[in-house]
């Protein structure tokens, strides 16, 4: 049923998917430039909200990826873009590193609020200038909702319990942007033209991934490598369309079998 | 300020049965922070009255000495005695079940747990911190709620927010939020809305829900938790009102004043029926 498909786009996760840290999944740079032989358009996609684009390519230009900087979409790239559609003034609770892809956006007397995972912003006074702001209209845009995050010294509050408490506080919902949103898939396929039936996804996380993408309609391939825990492709209904190895074993299925 | 006796048009006469309880007739009253003076001999004509005057209150930035005596400077005839808090209140209850907490609580109101062990902590107490809520210290309680088996929080009072001469400002509530988000748990609130609080007020007064009235500046803490325990209650429109309460989806005042005088005023005038 899938090859029937005309296969034209193909995203795929970064971190846990094509490197681990500041290490290669073995094999992958090489399947990167088979797939790039082919006529599929090819976008990178990531949750983040510290590292900018710049930070992103740079990393995977070191693991000798063939990587532009026009191909990487991330939760913060949506977030600009929708500020961009609004038309709106942020107030910007990122991480300062994430800083350079909101450059040209213009900050000052804010009507608009894009949370992500800042803790050297998120304190009381700064978190009661959002609440005052959101209280008085403004719309709230939140990177991602993670609740917290693995850090070397054991677990960390994400920004999703942060997005709560102003949600809470001001009976608004956010407007979330990252994986495993529909729209995020959906603005990472914009550039490629494609619809997100001629689209498969690749990545370690079975819920934000392959389920988010399979929910707008596109095919999702589940990678045993970076978060992948053992039975994870249960947790989802429908099951992913594939599951497989590494990465570069994905590339070799669509190869023989989507193309 | 409105004549005296003066019902503002669409509210509801509050107790019905005053005429013919004034002996055991009571008030819970919280005053907003900001308090003007006309209020003060209004709360002499209260306390003069034959009513049982109670104050009830989610101030968990100041111990009850601390907050009294600021009554006191303002000129309210207030003690330690009359007052409803839930800094204490949760002392109570973590005696009882053998609770060691974690603060994450104001300096403020540090001192009402002295009497708390809080080595080797075994539950979290949140409480307003205000400048104390940074994301190391959000990040503290995180932690220790997620390395225990069963994790507990109690929330003194959950309020979203409250208001300031600087303007309105984040109150406990949207942090519990945050922290229940988090953990995947739900905090156990001691204070307003919750009927243990207004029920332990009642008790202190001994008096039954029915016997009582409400008066304060907050639709969900104040006037919901009240007439969820049975009391009828009135919403001032001071402090933390906002126009929008008076139609609020789900919860209806006994009664709208402007402030605490006309309250007062409006009581006092039906109890001398």
């Amino acid at each position: 049923m899938a090859a029937c498909r005309a296969l034209k786009a193909v995203l795929v996760d970064l971190s846990g998917t094509l490197h681990i840290e500041d290490t290669a999944v073995p094999g992958a740079q090489e399947a990167l430039q088979r797939l790039r032989a082919t006529s599929v358009m090819v976008r990178f996609v990531t949750n983040t909200t510290k590292e900018s684009k710049k930070d992103l390519l740079e990393r995977l230009k070191k693991l000798q990826f063939d990587i532009s900087e026009d191909e990487i979409f991330t939760s913060l790239t949506a977030a600009r873009n929708l500020v961009e559609q609004k038309q709106v003034r942020p107030m910007l609770l990122v991480d300062d590193r994430a800083l350079p892809d909101f450059k040209g956006i213009q900050t000052s007397d804010p009507n608009a609020v894009v949370i992500g995972l800042a803790p050297d912003h998120f304190h009381y006074q700064i978190l009661n200038q959002a609440f005052r702001l959101l209280l008085d209209g403004a719309p709230l845009i939140a990177i991602h909702k993670a609740r917290y995050y693995k850090r070397q010294d054991g677990l960390a509050l994400g920004p999703g319990p942060f997005v709560t408490a102003l949600e809470h506080a001001t009976d608004t919902k956010a407007t979330v942007v990252g994986k495993p949103e529909k729209m995020f898939f959906l603005e990472a396929l914009r550039s490629t033209g494609c619809k997100p039936e001629e689209a498969i996804m690749i990545g370690d996380d079975c819920r934000d991934d392959v389920g988010g993408a399979q929910n707008v309609g596109m095919l999702g391939i589940l990678v045993k490598t970076g978060k992948y825990r053992a039975a994870d492709e249960e947790k989802i209904n429908p099951a992913p369309y594939l599951t497989c190895d590494s990465f570069p074993h994905a590339v070799d299925h669509i190869l023989q079998h989507l193309l | 300020m409105v004549p005296p006796g003066t019902v503002p048009a669409g509210s509801t006469l509050p107790m019905l049965s005053w005429a013919c309880l004034p002996q055991y007739m009571n008030w819970l009253v919280w005053m907003p922070s900001v308090v003007m003076n006309i209020s003060v001999c209004f709360l002499k004509r209260l306390k003069r009255s034959q009513l049982k005057v109670r104050f009830c209150t989610n101030e968990s930035q100041k111990s009850r000495g601390d907050l009294v005596g600021m009554l006191r400077r303002l000129g309210f005839d207030i003690s330690e005695g009359e007052v409803t808090a839930p800094a204490p209140a949760a002392c109570l209850i973590l005696k009882e079940r053998g609770l060691r907490p974690h603060l994450l609580i104001h300096d403020g109101v540090r001192s009402e747990f002295d009497q708390i062990d809080t080595s080797n902590p075994n539950c979290v107490v949140i409480a307003d911190a205000g400048e104390g809520f940074s994301y190391q210290n959000m990040n503290k309680a995180f932690q220790v709620l997620m390395e225990l088996e069963n994790p507990v929080l109690f929330s003194l009072g959950k309020g979203r927010y409250y208001k300031e001469t600087s303007g309105l400002m984040l109150d406990v509530g949207p942090y519990t939020k945050a922290l229940e988000y988090a953990c995947g748990i739900e905090a156990e609130v001691v204070g307003k809305p919750s009927p243990e609080f207004f029920k332990s007020a009642l008790w202190e007064m001994r008096v039954e829900a029915h016997q009582a009235i409400m008066i304060g500046d907050d639709i969900v803490g104040d006037v919901s938790g009240a007439q969820r325990c049975g009391m009828r209650a009135l919403q001032v429109r001071t402090g933390k009102f906002r126009p929008s309460d008076e139609h609020h989806p789900e919860v209806k005042a006994d009664g709208y004043v402007d402030n605490l005088a006309e309250a007062v005023d409006l009581l006092l005038q039906h109890a001398d029926k």
